[in-house]
């Protein structure tokens, strides 16, 4: 465990000073504090952008930072050799490598929280005037309370935490496999393959009258493909359905069991690997 | 361990083994997770949150959509935002003028490709079709070139959101107000009240019927409306007057009684001589009436007197044909506004809102 | 190899050093074959414990200062607190860094690295200690220091192992060696035995030997070579060569000089991979 905290905490502390990390937070509270001075739009779109480019910048800003903070961990430490004075301790290769991962995890969560801070602040001052502007006559339309929306931006957040947790754990394993440029490629690649894995399962579809060999392919890169499009909570917000906590625990299960599953396999060809 | 266990475990061996076992439980997680994501599908289904998307109907796309898809593709999760930030900038490009408003429709066509769920790019754009870009040509064939694509953007956009009255209120209004196909506009209404909805569209299918005409329907659904929410002024106001004006000559219609039929709507067209609800259903009982002559009379007059009266153009087209005339009204009824008729449309128009 | 004595593994580039160091240090696994350390297995985390690594031309995190490097190494050890804060001063003195104990590793020299690096590798005060090219890239200044710095750690009873392929630096500091070349070791044992190997014998360098019959030169000595006006011989002991001195002085020839024949560590190892080549 101190052995895990140690690398954890070195890990953290080293992210925090990387200056292109730094730049992409800045840039990313710039962009939703932008919002701030959104003109007048048509008035059923502004409470749209308004979460549109707030919890969209947060999730895509947060895929930055866990992507590059992610790639660079091990295949930096092998290319400089920092790794033989670590492993050379009394420390496993599963501990250096979960300490990696807890220290960026840790890295991610405060680069999120503070967009989230950025995004409630301008969302608290500037949704009230929006949300007033929703048509009034719908008697049984979308419920836009102040704190039910409040609530479910913070699920939200929330669920992109999971998910960046997800991408975090990719990284590092591509971190074990290639060099960071290979690694960012392979990451963004079997990101954006897993946001649209839904198109995969569209084609395995048997009613499509697809062959019998390609349902198999397409199930099986369905099965393989971490869904990541399921952390995507703003079809919810917007539509103002309520996630209970049951559904949003199912969620948070299904990004746990990927994490697992793809340090797993980060251990696996990092094991073996030469340092 | 013992040492003498140590002893013939040695590392690679033991590496080996962790290596296998490893790999065995990648697998089980592999399996393991299939039901939880299947779970995670299903309700997030069943709650709304999840939609497909342009990237997931690729395959049913027309193949000039094809950028929007590609693009949405490469933004992987973040074609909300990008439509969005598109959104800004033709909202910039109108309000600067700079824009034409085929390059600001471009644009808007762009953002229901990227997010197919936001209602608003696809009211605005089926709008600026069917209303703006129509009142910009005087080439009828033209108008009627804008005002299909209207039409059809917003069908298009019930496909991607079938499960919210929007749209569908939308598409009925284009038709009750702008096609003045009160037939359509009739059933478009009524599949919004599938779902959740304002009180005014159960109002509008009886303004609808009122204007077909259909009275008896049209006083079904004024008296539905007035059942569910007694204080709604405007029913009230359309029920008295379809009361007074019109219906004294449609029970008399009803009762066979045409001549006092006539009679009766004539007192009122004679104080309004372009009242279209009144020359409809002056028509219709001349029709009632086996009087095919006099009901193409009305029909045309109501034709050329409104040139959007689209259910008289119909009637003069149909009745013209019955009667062997030559069509000399053929030119006012755009022939897609025709054939509108024809098309089934793709919706299970539930009974129960009227019954 | 000895406790607390200083072992040097010599070799040219490629012959296998860095991979036996990686090999004891658990950083690979070896494909066949097995060894121990303190009796554990390799890559057993438990005589981790018990080692100190300083690598070839290290490279630490570089925005940590000489304190918070020793602390996060410390710390991999489960030190912490004052002992830790004790620790990293005593040996910050000891190499050195005391005084410069604030500047970020970033800003580092060569020196400067390989002094920290000598620290973090005593952190846990280990029992053995891996150098692996301690000297490399060291100006002279700091590569004498580093030296008494590693006489330093066995005076205290430390068991240092060495990998160099400097053998000038290995010679005068190592109590053993251990020769290797394509992976195979070729010579290894005490020091002075390898380098004492021909020992008794003399050499014997002299000039102006034109008059003086050299068949009998030759008959006395083991070995005789001319290189121009110059004869260098070899005589099995110091009185054969005495009786060849004499034999020379009389007949007007000049001893440039005269001694007992000692080889070098680099005629060793330049003889054990020559016929490690043959093989």
């Amino acid at each position: 465990m101190q052995a895990i905290y140690r690398v954890a905490a070195a890990t953290f502390h080293e992210a925090w000073r990387r200056r292109f990390l730094n730049a992409i937070l800045v840039f990313a509270v710039l962009i939703i504090g932008s919002s701030w001075s959104l003109a007048y739009l048509q008035p059923g779109a502004e409470l749209k952008l308004l979460i549109d480019i707030g919890l969209g910048s947060i999730r895509f800003f947060g895929m930055l930072i866990a992507i590059f903070l992610g790639v660079r961990l091990i295949s930096d430490e092998i290319e400089k050799r920092t790794i033989h004075t670590i492993l050379t301790k009394p420390v496993t290769r599963a501990q250096f490598l979960l300490g990696k991962f807890f220290g960026s995890l840790a890295t991610v969560f405060s680069n999120l929280a503070l967009m989230g801070i950025a995004f409630y602040a301008v969302f608290a001052f500037k949704a009230p005037g929006f949300m007033n502007k929703q048509p009034t006559d719908q008697s049984a339309g979308p419920a836009f309370s102040t704190e039910f929306i409040y609530a479910n931006i913070a699920k939200a957040i929330g669920l992109t935490f999971v998910e960046m947790m997800v991408v975090t754990a990719l990284a590092i394993m591509a971190s074990t496999l290639f060099s960071w440029i290979m690694a960012v490629v392979f990451t963004f690649f079997i990101y954006f393959a897993g946001q649209a894995a839904d198109f995969f399962k569209t084609l395995g579809n048997p009613q499509r009258g697809t062959g019998m060999f390609s349902q198999v392919v397409f199930n099986t890169v369905y099965g393989i493909l971490p869904h990541f499009e399921v952390f995507d909570m703003r079809e919810a917000i917007l539509k103002g359905t309520y996630v209970g906590w049951d559904v949003l625990a199912q969620h948070v299960g299904l990004g746990v069991v990927y994490t697992v599953l793809i340090l797993l396999v980060g251990y696996l060809a990092f094991m073996n690997r030469e340092v | 361990m013992g040492r003498s266990e140590a002893a013939y475990l040695t590392p690679m061996n033991r590496q080996r083994g962790k290596q296998v076992l490893g790999w065995v439980m990648v697998v089980v997680l592999l399996v393991v997770i299939q039901p939880l994501a299947k779970l995670v599908d299903y309700n997030r289904t069943v709650l709304g949150m999840k939609s497909p998307t342009s990237i997931t109907r690729i395959v049913d796309f027309d193949p000039t959509a094809i950028s929007g898809v590609v693009m949405g593709a490469a933004l992987g999760g973040f074609q909300g935002v990008a439509a969005s930030m598109l959104w800004i900038k033709m909202e910039e490009l109108w309000d600067s003028g700079k824009g034409t408003w085929l390059a600001c429709m471009q644009v808007m066509r762009d953002v229901t490709l990227l997010d197919p769920h936001w209602l608003e790019p696809w009211k605005i754009l089926g709008w600026h079709l069917a209303y703006n870009l129509y009142v910009e040509t005087k080439d009828p064939a033209q108008q009627a070139i804008y005002l299909a694509k209207g039409l059809d953007i917003l069908k298009e956009g019930i496909s991607w959101n079938p499960d919210t009255y929007e749209l569908y209120t939308e598409l009925g209004w284009t038709y009750f107000d702008k096609v003045r196909d009160y037939e359509n506009a009739t059933k478009w209404f009524r599949a919004a009240l599938q779902f959740p909805h304002p009180e005014y569209i159960e109002r509008m299918i009886a303004h609808a019927y009122e204007r077909m005409p259909d009275l008896d329907r049209a006083l079904d659904w004024y008296d539905y409306c007035l059942k569910r929410y007694p204080n709604d002024e405007t029913a009230k106001g359309a029920t008295t007057t379809l009361r007074l004006r019109y219906l004294p000559a449609w029970r008399l219609m009803q009762a066979g009684q045409y001549d006092a039929a006539i009679a009766k709507i004539d007192d009122y067209l004679t104080a309004e001589p372009n009242g279209m609800i009144a020359l409809h259903i002056k028509a219709h009982i001349y029709e009632q009436a086996g009087r095919d002559d006099k009901a193409l009379e009305v029909w045309t007059l109501a034709a050329r007197l409104s040139a959007m009266d689209v259910e008289a153009k119909r009637k003069v087209a149909e009745l013209s044909a019955k009667l062997g005339r030559p069509l000399s009204a053929q030119e006012l009824a755009p022939s897609f506004l025709l054939e509108q008729k024809e098309k089934a449309i793709p919706l299970a128009v539930p009974q129960h809102a009227k019954d | 190899m000895e406790e607390g004595t200083i072992f040097g593994l010599v070799g040219p580039n490629g012959s296998g050093k860095t991979t036996t160091l990686k090999l004891l240090l658990g950083l690979i696994y070896p494909t066949a074959g097995s060894g121990t350390v303190f009796g554990y297995h390799l890559g057993n985390p438990e005589y981790k414990r018990r080692i100190g690594f300083l690598p070839e031309g290290p490279y630490f995190y570089d925005h940590l200062n000489a304190v918070e490097l020793l602390s996060f190494y410390g710390g991999l050890f489960g030190l912490g607190g004052a002992a830790l804060a004790a620790r990293s001063e005593e040996l910050l003195r000891m190499v050195g860094m005391w005084n410069r104990r604030e500047i970020r590793v970033r800003n580092y020299s060569r020196g400067m690295l390989q002094r920290i690096g000598l620290a973090q590798a005593l952190i846990n005060d280990p029992d053995l200690v891996f150098l692996d090219e301690p000297t490399a890239g060291l100006d002279p200044t700091a590569q004498m220091e580093m030296r008494s710095l590693m006489q330093l750690l066995r005076s205290q009873g430390k068991t240092v192992f060495l990998c160099s392929h400097l053998l000038k630096d290995m010679e005068p500091i190592c109590d053993s060696v251990a020769i290797l070349s394509r992976g195979m070791v070729r010579r290894h044992g005490r020091i002075c035995d390898l380098l004492m190997s021909d020992a008794g014998r003399y050499r014997m360098r002299v000039t102006g030997c034109q008059n003086l019959p050299l068949q009998s030169l030759k008959d006395q000595s083991l070995d005789l070579r001319i290189e121009g006006e110059e004869i260098t011989m070899l005589f099995a002991d110091q009185r054969a060569a005495l009786a060849a001195a004499g034999q020379i002085a009389d007949g007007g020839g000049s001893i440039i000089e005269l001694g007992a024949q000692t080889r070098s560590l680099e005629d060793v190892f330049i003889e054990a991979v020559a016929s490690g080549g043959n093989e």
